[in-house]
């Protein structure tokens, strides 16, 4: 706003500090306990910051069950974005470009499946992937996750493809491409921000996921990150030092790819939901 | 779509539908047999009694309902529910919106505050939940210590083992995590608004807490609403952040509907009781969905007068 008194914005910029501490002072307390060495962490009252800060923590943190629980995220979340960001894409331009009423009612059908709880519909799905032999397998978490993040991923794209003018498809058809060519040729790379924003955000969603990664893998090669961390709890007592040391490696690929293209991402999040 | 009229315009709109379908497919076949179906088959696995003892499935009608209804459980999982509800929904979506007007304001920090706004929304949720259970820890916490050592406690207090403080604890930890989303939507949204109105209200001497409120907020109405009722369904199924702060402990005082159903569930074998909980909690989601879908119509409507 225009016309800040320099009273006023010396209040916002104490009010911005506040805010800061308030995200940052969490991640803050992480990173300090993860570099505390031997029993440091279980000092009172605690230290603010270790007196020799160490990467001790990190080098058994990562130990090979946690390497396996990482081969196991990774796998899981990028075969789910592949497969949903294709499937949502697809949706997504018929969608926005063949609105009869029927497939209207399809789409409030599906933007309505991604509230309903995970929860409450989880127990016929591992009835399903019992019966199907699927339990503990990769297959069953990329389905789990697949009909999850589905929902969102079509309502964020949606949302990007209806600013695509129609005239664009008809242009295109009158310049001669069939459906398949004008969707590949023409739609598709002006939709790579929306497809980066989609991408971005079914990885944060699967990456985290733990409700189902917990109720369908029953051994540890087949963990995942977040399972693998609610295990260490238990485990080892609660040794804080490499717990805090394992969420820091954790966090670290999903921050990174956030930080790399927020830009896109934010745009596409708030596109949908501001939007409608 | 064109309507040309000819016949070979018609030939390629009948191909187009043809492959609208084609298209639709594998999205709609997937959300239909991994979401709808089970919503019936929650239904259907509520009318059958499993135990841990007893695991073949047993038709026993209604009987579960009753036992549900007659055991206090039931009364004090819905009570938590809605105070688990209505404070995360409250706090996350007045303090994003707070957050929001502080970020949209021009400043030389605003635009490294909207990058590192989101980090709590993009860390793991169990990550989230460990790291606030090790900040409310009664010795060895970042809370507990920082209040010993100003002297406003003696001793550490366990914030997550007592009945009186667990829940309010937990909200916190969700509403730091859930915020920056609300934050980064009303932030878009307020960029949205029209300057011309802002400045009208200027000339017409308005002063900022004026304009807020006679020119911001009713123009963001329509995003304001759907955000709360989005919040509402998603904290209602939140279950990372229970789970791993107090498994719905201590005594119940945390339990919400996806915690007891999981440990109803997967702790138990008692399937046909978790299932009962999953009906209840489908039908207050339908309640919530259709309310979505009425606010956000109206909202179109609003929008296209």
């Amino acid at each position: 706003m225009s016309g800040q008194s320099p009273y006023a914005r010396l209040w916002l910029a104490i009010a911005q500090v506040a805010l800061a501490l308030v995200i940052l002072i969490p991640f803050f307390w992480m990173v300090s306990v993860s570099l505390k060495p031997g029993d440091e962490p279980f000092a009172i009252p605690a230290n603010l910051w270790p007196d020799n800060p160490t990467l001790e923590n990190y080098v058994t943190a990562f130990r090979p069950e946690f390497r396996v629980y990482f081969l196991n995220s990774i796998i899981v979340s990028l075969s789910t974005v592949t497969i949903v960001v294709s499937l949502a894409l697809l949706a997504a331009y018929t969608f926005t470009r063949n609105q009869t009423r029927v497939i209207l009612v399809l789409m409030a059908l599906v933007v309505a499946a991604q509230m309903f709880p995970a929860s409450a519909i989880i127990i016929p799905i591992y009835k399903m992937m019992k019966s199907a032999d699927l339990l503990n397998t990769y297959a069953s978490l990329i389905l789990a996750y697949i009909t999850v993040t589905l929902p969102v991923a079509i309502w964020m794209l949606r949302a990007f493809m209806a600013r695509l003018p129609v005239e664009l498809d008809e242009a295109a058809a009158v310049d001669g491409c069939g459906p398949f060519r004008t969707f590949f040729s023409v739609i598709l790379p002006l939709c790579r921000p929306g497809i980066v924003a989609t991408a971005v955000f079914v990885l944060i969603v699967t990456w985290q996921e733990f409700l189902f990664a917990l109720s369908f893998t029953s051994t540890k090669d087949m963990r995942t990150l977040p399972v693998g961390m609610n295990d260490f709890i238990g485990q080892y007592g609660i040794r804080y030092g490499e717990l805090m040391a394992s969420s820091v490696l954790i966090s670290i690929p999903v921050v990174a790819v956030f930080f790399l293209l927020q830009r896109q991402f934010v745009a596409g999040l708030t596109a949908g939901a501001v939007k409608g | 779509m064109g309507r040309g009229g000819k016949g070979s315009a018609e030939g390629m709109e009948n191909r187009n539908r043809w492959l609208a379908w084609v298209f639709l497919a594998p999205a709609m076949i997937l959300v239909a047999v991994l979401m709808y179906y089970p919503m019936i088959g929650t239904a259907i696995e509520s009318l059958y009694s499993t135990s841990f003892i007893n695991p073949n499935p047993q038709f026993v009608g209604l009987k579960l309902y009753r036992q549900i209804f007659a055991s206090g459980d039931f009364g004090q999982i819905v009570r938590n529910s809605v105070v688990w509800t209505v404070f995360v929904v409250l706090l996350q979506n007045v303090f994003g919106f707070a957050i929001a007007l502080l970020l949209n304001q021009r400043l030389p920090t605003s635009g490294l505050m909207r990058s590192l706004v989101l980090l709590p929304w993009i860390l793991p949720g169990v990550v989230a939940a460990i790291l606030w259970r090790f900040m409310y820890d009664p010795q060895l916490g970042l809370i507990n210590s920082f209040l010993i050592r100003i002297g406003l406690a003696d001793q550490g207090v366990a914030w997550l083992a007592e009945s009186s403080t667990a829940m309010g604890a937990a909200v916190i930890a969700a509403v730091w995590k859930g915020f920056p989303f609300s934050a980064v939507v009303y932030l878009a949204a307020l960029q949205n608004v029209d300057r011309e109105q802002i400045e009208a209200a200027i000339i017409d001497g308005a002063g900022a807490v004026r304009r807020l409120f006679s020119v911001v907020i009713p123009s963001m109405r329509e995003v304001i609403v759907i955000n709360v009722v989005l919040t509402t369904i998603l904290t209602f199924n939140y279950f990372d952040m229970i789970w791993v702060l107090t498994r719905g402990g201590p005594q119940n005082a945390t339990h919400i509907f996806p915690t007891k159903i999981y440990e109803l569930g997967f702790g138990q074998f008692r399937f046909g009781e978790a299932a009962a909980y999953g009906v209840f909690s489908i039908l207050i989601l339908a309640v919530l969905i259709a309310l979505y879908f009425i606010l956000q119509r109206r909202g179109q409507k609003a929008a296209r007068a």
